[in-house]
C-alpha cells in the first residue's frame, strides 16, 4: 500500500481574484453574502466571504494532482465551515491519512483548513479510492 | 459476538450506507438481491464494516464471500 496511516501532507492556497471570479463566473453564486461588502459589514463580516466550495476544489486539486498516484477516484467527502474566508486570504492545507482498506483500496484522510493567524476555518474528511 | 448481533449490526450499516431504511438483510442475501449494493457501495459497506469491528479483511477473503452470512462468519473469525 503506498498510503501509511499517520502519513502527512500540507499545501498552501492563495484565494485570489481569478479563483474568486472564475467561481462565480462558473457556478453563478452572486449571493450578496459573497458579492456586496454592505451587506457582508451588516451581516458582522468584514468583508465579502469567500465561497465555501472554493475550498472543497482545493481539495479537488491536492487529490487529483498532488498526491503520489494519479489513479485516484474520489468516494466522498464530508466539511464543516467554522470560520469565514476572505479575498486574497493564505490558506494552510493539512491531510493526514486516517485509515488504509487494502481490501477495497480505499484510503482516507482527515484535513484543516487554517488562515495565517492558525484560526481553523474548516475540516473534515475525505475517501478516494485507488484504481490500479 | 453472536451472528444474530452481527447481523443486526451489518443491517444498520446498510441502511445506513444504501440510505434505505427498508433494507432487510439475512444471511443468504446477495449483491443481486439489493438493489443499492452496487460496486461503489460495496466499497462503503465493506469500509464501514471494517470500521465498525475494528477488523480488516483482504481482497481475496472479500472475493470469496457469496452471501452475507459468508461475510459473518469472516468477522466472527477476526473480531477479537
Amino acid at each position: 500500500m503506498i498510503f501509511k496511516i499517520g502519513e502527512t501532507f500540507e499545501e498552501f492556497f492563495v484565494i485570489s481574484d481569478e479563483i474568486y471570479s472564475g467561481f462565480i463566473a462558473t457556478f453563478n453564486d452572486r449571493n450578496p453574502l459573497h458579492t456586496n461588502q454592505q451587506f457582508a459589514l451588516a451581516n458582522g463580516f468584514k468583508d465579502v466571504v469567500m465561497h465555501g466550495n472554493i475550498l472543497n476544489g482545493f481539495i479537488s486539486y491536492f487529490i487529483g494532482e498532488k498526491l503520489i498516484t494519479k489513479d485516484v477516484i474520489i468516494h466522498s467527502q464530508e466539511i464543516q465551515f467554522k470560520n469565514p474566508v476572505f479575498l486574497n486570504d493564505t490558506v494552510v492545507f493539512n491531510a493526514e491519512v486516517n485509515g488504509v482498506y487494502e481490501s477495497v483500496n480505499a484510503i482516507e484522510f482527515k484535513f484543516i483548513f487554517k488562515n495565517k493567524l492558525e484560526k481553523v476555518i474548516a475540516k473534515g474528511k475525505f475517501q478516494i479510492g485507488l484504481l490500479k | 459476538m453472536e451472528r444474530i448481533k452481527i447481523l443486526a449490526e451489518i443491517n444498520d450499516i446498510f441502511t445506513d450506507t444504501l440510505d434505505n431504511d427498508d433494507v432487510i438483510i439475512n444471511e443468504d442475501t446477495t449483491a443481486n438481491d439489493v438493489e443499492e449494493w452496487d460496486s461503489l457501495t460495496h466499497i462503503q459497506l465493506v469500509v464501514a464494516i471494517e470500521k465498525k469491528f475494528k477488523v480488516r479483511f483482504t481482497s481475496s477473503e472479500i472475493q470469496s464471500w457469496a452471501n452475507v452470512g459468508e461475510m459473518i462468519t469472516c468477522i466472527q473469525n477476526k473480531a477479537v
